[in-house]
């Protein structure tokens, strides 16, 4: 950062586009390879100003570089495609900011990926149970079911899982993710089709996480450790579109489900500060020059860019595996609660959405060329980008659905934005919240 | 790489590295001693004196002899095609007995009992046959008579046969393709609905393949799956 300018000025750079879409315009921080985009309502809007007029009365000294910086500065980087995005639920994170997304074009040599982009926890994702259970059927044991699922989800910093696991396991589920709990029986076959990627990154090479990564793994999975991660019975409050909810088989008000929230644990932690320390000596060499120290990152195609690859891939694999057991406990506290099989109450995943993750997409772009007044418009494919997604929005038939419940928690608390609230940015399919403060199991 | 053609020359080894001069070099003396034989044994001297400096031009003189016409420069191109001119000359000798072997096994199949096997498809007779029963059924023909058969089967299979007639038609739900979003757009309206619709059929296709899929996964959860828990691993954190 080495303009200082006043509140005014900065604001010169950012132009709405529409009621809930602003640009930032190329300069607002230096080297901006494309432009910024953020989606806001009005209420968003006014945090994020605010954000930004602090960090300019205080000119940045002490406290966090705003949103709409950070989503400048991630404009800047090598490679990148399209714009930098920042989506509604934009606010400071580490290098990115917490919602930001951008794409690189892995054709481009000199494209970056950057840990900073994944985030820490690697492949954090929210997933959904369905029951079908009432809540008047919960109500009654709500205490007792609570402890069921304490008994077999341990919470906290250090908590040690109840699933036995040996390295050799380990590294088998680092490979193959989601099939390792199918092929344990830890997992439904019809899991997986609800998981991005299939549960599984075909790309993970355990071989590329580090010991120490995996030593703190071992013992975790199967554990929602701290911070904002939780597993929680909600229950469905009400239903915006009738068709889809029936699809998903959620669709009577008070039916109860089941919300997972959690990612790779120590693991993934362990692999992106691994990550970053080799990112740091590999940007020396190959002089990439960011904005912010900590958007380390390596070209794509370097050894440190594909080492980082398969070694998140792995980290992803084991989230997904996390998350797995977990449904699998969760199905065992409720079968033990109600004294029947998880099938009776037929407790199916609904979605599994991964909020910091890169993955390796192809897109297709139509270009139309006219031949003819009639009938002769043909389609030449044309294959133009690579993605690198964070904070990834599911689209589901024409539903966006907002993945990232936990930011939208933790915004509760950072920001004061009340989840419940009716944003008509934001169409939720359904809004589930938790029935009872009590039975909020976990929200540490 | 190229794994099936070595099996297939009967070479001692399946797998070799092209950048190993000597595997390389052994390699190409293999071929033309044992497969393609271009030369006389006598005037193979040079091409077998694989530790000389004079082995690269003995090959590619070789080379012109075959009359190469690939990239020279890449061993991976180049192996390839010499594997192919190998098992060319391979099957050009032996013929009869290649094509005898795979009559054996069609014969071993039900095809001698099969009507259908002595059907010449692009008969006139055939066709009009055929034509009649699209008329019949009321099916547009396709200009290959093989596509169009299948077309009749897979109607009377479905709709028409027994088993199909005996079962309840399950009523599908009325949809509005206005409602689907297919994503891309052809500026013309029929053929956006027909890709819609294509769309929609290639779904149903996948979830049935992948029902199938999880059917076998279920099967083979019956021999694998052991999960296990102990309590006592558990530790709460703080």
């Amino acid at each position: 950062m080495t303009t200082i300018r006043s509140y005014s000025d900065e604001l010169k750079f950012l132009e709405r586009i529409d009621s809930h879409c602003w640009r930032i315009k190329k300069g607002f921080v230096p080297n901006m390879k494309v432009e910024g985009r953020f989606y806001v309502n009005g209420h968003l809007e006014k945090l994020m100003f605010d954000e930004l007029k602090q960090a300019c009365t205080y000119q940045n000294k002490g406290g966090f570089l705003p949103g709409v910086k950070q989503i400048g500065n991630v404009a800047a980087l090598p490679g990148i495609v399209g714009c930098s995005i920042g989506l509604p639920d934009i606010h400071s994170g580490y290098g990115f900011a917490i919602g930001n997304m951008a794409a690189f074009d892995m054709d481009d040599p000199q494209a970056v990926v950057s840990p900073g982009g994944v985030g820490f926890d690697i492949n954090c994702g929210v997933r959904l149970l369905r029951t079908n259970l009432q809540m008047k059927d919960v109500i009654p044991v709500k205490e007792q079911l609570a402890q069921a699922m304490f008994d077999h989800i341990p919470v906290g910093v250090g908590s040690k899982g109840i699933i036995p696991m040996g390295a050799r396991d380990l590294e088998e589920a680092l490979e193959m993710g989601m099939d390792w709990s199918l092929r344990e029986g830890y997992a439904w076959a019809e899991d997986k089709e609800h998981c991005e990627e299939y549960g599984r990154m075909l790309q993970a090479d355990p071989s590329k996480v580090s010991a120490r990564a995996k030593k703190r793994g071992l013992p975790q999975l199967g554990t929602l450790g701290a911070g904002n991660h939780y597993a929680e019975i909600q229950v469905v409050d009400e239903i915006y579109d009738m068709h889809a909810a029936k699809k998903m088989g959620i669709d009577r008000l008070g039916q109860v489900c089941l919300m997972i929230h959690c990612g790779s644990r120590g693991l993934g932690h362990q692999t992106a500060t691994d990550a970053l320390v080799q990112m740091e000596k590999a940007m020396k060499r190959d002089k990439i020059e960011v904005n912010d120290r900590q958007l380390a990152c390596a070209r794509i195609h370097s050894k440190e860019g594909q080492d980082y690859l398969k070694s998140m891939a792995a980290a992803a694999n084991y989230a997904w595996v996390n998350r797995s057991s977990m449904t699998f406990l969760c199905r065992q506290a409720f079968a033990k609660q109600f004294n029947t099989t998880p099938d009776d109450l037929d407790m199916h995943v609904i979605y599994d959405v991964s909020h910091n993750i890169a993955k390796v997409e192809e897109h297709i772009s139509f270009i139309e060329y006219q031949l003819d007044v009639k009938y002769s418009s043909m389609v030449v494919l044309k294959r133009i980008a690579n993605l690198e997604l964070n904070n990834v929005m599911n689209i589901l038939s024409g539903i966006v659905w907002r993945s990232a419940k936990s930011s939208t928690c933790w915004m509760e608390n950072r920001r004061g934005y009340s989840f419940t609230e009716k944003d008509p940015l934001v169409p939720f399919l359904l809004i589930t919240h938790s029935f009872l403060s009590t039975t909020r199991v976990y929200f540490l | 790489m190229f794994r099936r053609k070595f099996r297939a020359l009967g070479y001692h080894k399946t797998d070799i590295n092209l950048q190993d001069e000597q595997q390389w070099r052994n390699l190409i003396v293999w071929l033309e001693d044992q497969k393609i034989r271009m030369y006389k044994i006598e005037d193979r001297k040079r091409l077998r004196d694989t530790s000389t400096g004079n082995w690269s031009k003995a090959f590619s003189q070789y080379l012109d002899d075959l009359e190469c016409t690939v990239d020279r420069s890449n061993r991976k191109t180049l192996c390839d095609w010499l594997l192919g001119v190998a098992v060319r000359t391979d099957y050009g000798e032996n013929v009869e007995k290649y094509n005898t072997s795979q009559k054996v096994t069609s014969s071993n199949s039900d095809a001698v009992d099969d009507p259908f096997a002595q059907l010449d498809v692009n008969s006139a007779d055939f066709k009009a046959g055929l034509l009649s029963i699209c008329h019949l059924l009321k099916i547009p023909e396709h200009y290959d008579p093989i596509t169009t058969l299948q077309a009749v089967s897979l109607l009377v299979k479905d709709r028409l046969s027994e088993e199909a007639q005996s079962a309840v038609m399950e009523e599908g739900e009325d949809f509005d393709l206005s409602n689907y979003e297919v994503g891309f757009e052809t500026r013309d309206e029929v053929i956006n609905n027909a890709s819609c619709i294509l769309r929609l059929l290639h779904i149903q296709e996948l979830r049935d393949l992948q029902t199938k899929i999880n059917e076998a996964i279920v099967c083979v959860q019956r021999i694998t799956a052991n999960p296990k828990t102990d309590q006592r691993l558990g530790k709460v954190g703080r």
